[in-house]
């Protein structure tokens, strides 16, 4: 950025002429301990819950533990050159960071700093990172669908606007691949997306910083960035930082969707703040308010209706619902679900993917294990032809799954459950995708209807993807024109039902795959 | 220092119980401020942090010390300290005792700094308002800083009121960063 002098002295003058002069009245106190960014600072009676307090070098605290004679403060930032006996001041503000439309494109830190070095974010707006979820009155039911663009997931396990649905499995199943797929398909759907990292090495997160650049992704996405190596505090504040982000665009009528990746990181950074704070440990070693942590945040991913939007903007924006979908993150440990952390979020959340090493070693990515994943809300809100087609993938895998271990007996089973084992065979390997390829609904109407027919059952289990990937681009040269009617309406009648299978005959019989 | 104000508390509370039930809140503060700076003397503390030191010595050397200072009453807060290994806790019992007084006596100690000294009058128009804006009664205690520049700054407990020349710089300087 180029200034000439007489730019500086304007920017100087405008400054000076907005500089308030009347004289300050606040809250001091003086720091009496810091012990691993944990601050115990004596006097600061007014101070709040939450406040931010100002220290010396332009750095600033969360007031977190307020007691009798003193108050436990937590550095948001380095905190190297603070020392015993240094001066502390109450602002009189809980803590905020720039919210806006600005921010999409954008990577930011915990306290919503750009650290992509594309200079400042042009944006007024701020918003308390920590604010009640909106009321009953507020709400809306979920009723339309956010598309990820994975077969299986958008076929078995529909996720709705406004829902909260879990990602869990080990480490190194393909979490953050279905993450990085969602928001890649929310390309031109309007729905703006937050991707929150935390707790993540800094070269994860420039690789997803630059997936999403390679695919066109950045332009509606906000990434917050909390990496290892910044402090606990950043880490347990950047979900909420995220979330106040997406409200901003959930209050204007938008939809937006969240990804926090992952919150058990969140959960140690914040088991580390408490333990540093003196209180009380409990089960795994976390604090009392471990639930509390997670549930406030993820009752704020909500859909709201279009009276609540015309308030909260003032009744400049009309008839339209607002909604913050939120897919959380979980990593187990040996797939361990039972643990503390992941019990709290799948009994807080609408819903699970559970993905599984096993099945993620075997080839099956995603590696969705559909009998242990649920949705409980995304029925409602799914496409109708999805919803139609999707039906019966589920049930073929569920009665492939009983059968499965049969199948090595195959030459001695009656013909109905070869029949269903071989079904079972094709359709998981349907339901293997791979990452940054996003599908269209009627992508995934073609597959899901092939398979729905029996088309699959004269094709080898092996050919079944580049059957699949020879029919899509069949589809896409000769009938572009039932796939566009397919995706703009998403409906099933006879008409799509008898155009597609024409298309897919007349396909087979080419034998081009 | 918070867990001292822990400890000293039940300390000062009784003291300062005690003394407005014998009603000699005043010469119980002058006492405690006597036995805290003796325990801040050097060469006294020494003896005090030492675990060598016999208790029944240490309290006769203390009772040696305070003597025309202490009535009876005094001299057994001292050997109950003294027992209870809680002599260093003096300073904090002493600031303590002066917070109950002055929120039972409905008073808050201000320290006034200014760049340059009050005439008589604007002194006592400053105190009237003062008082107004904190809504209680006032001990000023008034102190020169020239480094302030100008202005005054005011201090009561937590509360800081920046009307100084200093301040206002420093406020310019983080707005113009």
């Amino acid at each position: 950025m180029q200034l000439n002098p007489s730019e500086i002295s304007d920017l100087i003058k405008k400054k000076i002429e907005n500089f308030d002069l009347s004289a300050e009245a606040h809250t001091e106190g003086t720091v009496v301990s810091v012990t691993d960014g944990i601050v115990r600072v004596h006097g600061l009676s007014e101070a709040m819950q939450g406040e931010m307090l100002e220290f010396p070098g332009n750095t600033f605290g969360m007031a977190l533990n307020l007691e009798r004679d003193s108050v436990g403060v937590v550095i948001l930032g380095p905190y190297q050159h603070i020392t015993e006996g240094d001066i502390v001041k109450c602002t009189g503000r809980i803590l905020e960071v720039p919210v806006g439309e600005a921010l999409l494109g954008r990577v930011v830190d915990a306290l919503g700093n750009p650290i992509d070095g594309k200079g400042a974010i042009n944006t007024t707006e701020t918003a308390p990172i920590e604010k009640i979820a909106p009321g009953v009155i507020a709400r809306q039911s979920v009723d339309q669908p956010v598309q990820l663009g994975l077969k299986s997931i958008d076929a078995m396990i529909p996720v709705g606007r406004g829902q909260r649905e879990l990602i869990i499995g080990d480490r190194q199943t393909g979490k953050t691949a279905i993450a990085i797929d969602a928001i890649i398909n929310q390309k031109g759907t309007g729905i703006k997306c937050i991707y929150v990292a935390i707790g993540q090495k800094r070269s994860s997160i420039a690789n997803v910083v630059r997936k999403l650049e390679e695919h066109g992704a950045m332009a509606h996405t906000i990434i917050v960035a909390a990496s290892a190596s910044e402090s606990a505090a950043l880490q347990f504040i950047a979900p909420y930082t995220g979330c106040s982000m997406g409200e901003f665009f959930r209050d204007r009528g938008e939809d937006a969707l969240i990804i926090y990746d992952d919150l058990t990181k969140q959960a140690w950074a914040y088991r580390q703040v408490s333990l540093l704070l003196r209180r009380p440990p409990g089960r795994e070693a976390y604090p009392g308010d471990v639930f509390y942590l997670h549930s406030r945040l993820l009752e704020r991913a909500s859909r709201i209706n279009a009276a609540e939007v015309e308030k909260l903007t003032g009744g400049k924006v009309k008839g339209k619902t607002g909604s913050l979908t939120a897919l959380p993150i979980i990593e187990t440990q040996g797939g361990d679900v039972s643990a503390f952390v992941p019990t709290n979020v799948i009994s807080i959340t609408d819903g699970q993917i559970f993905l599984e090493s096993n099945l993620f070693n075997s080839g099956i990515r995603p590696a969705v294990n559909a009998g242990l994943s649920v949705s409980r809300v995304g029925g409602a809100a799914q496409t109708k032809i999805i919803k139609k087609l999707g039906g019966g993938t589920r049930l073929d895998l569920a009665q492939y799954r009983e059968l499965a271990a049969f199948a090595q007996f195959a030459s001695d089973l009656d013909e109905s459950t070869r029949k269903q084992i071989e079904r079972g065979q094709r359709v998981t390997e349907l339901m293997k995708q791979n990452q940054y390829s996003p599908m269209s609904v009627a992508q995934m109407a073609v597959s899901l209807f092939a398979a729905n027919e029996g088309f699959l059952d004269k094709v080898e289990v092996n050919k079944v993807l580049d059957f699949e990937a020879a029919l899509q681009l069949y589809m896409k040269s000769e009938h572009a024109e039932l796939m566009n009617n397919i995706n703009e309406t998403g409906d099933f009648n006879n008409e799509i039902s008898s155009g597609l299978k024409g298309a897919i005959e007349s396909f087979i019989n080419t034998h081009s795959w | 220092m918070s867990e001292l104000a822990t400890l000293a508390r039940p300390y000062a509370a009784a003291v300062f119980k005690r003394a407005k039930e014998t009603g000699e809140t005043v010469k119980w503060s002058k006492c405690l401020a006597f036995m805290a700076s003796v325990i801040k003397d050097e060469d006294i503390s020494v003896v005090v942090d030492n675990p060598k030191v016999n208790k029944q010595k240490l309290s006769a050397l203390m009772l040696d010390i305070c003597q025309g200072h202490v009535d009876i009453e005094n001299e057994n807060f001292l050997k109950l300290l003294v027992h209870n290994n809680r002599l260093d806790l003096l300073p904090t019992i002493l600031r303590l005792f002066e917070a109950y007084k002055a929120e039972d006596e409905g008073y808050v100690e201000v320290d006034v700094y200014t760049a340059f000294a009050f005439s008589k009058e604007i002194k006592q128009d400053f105190m009237i308002t003062l008082e107004k804006t904190l809504g209680k009664k006032i001990h000023m205690n008034v102190a020169l800083d020239k480094s302030l520049i100008g202005g005054i700054l005011v201090r009561a407990g937590d509360r800081v009121i920046d009307g100084s020349i200093k301040g206002r710089l420093q406020h310019m300087q983080k707005a113009l960063q």
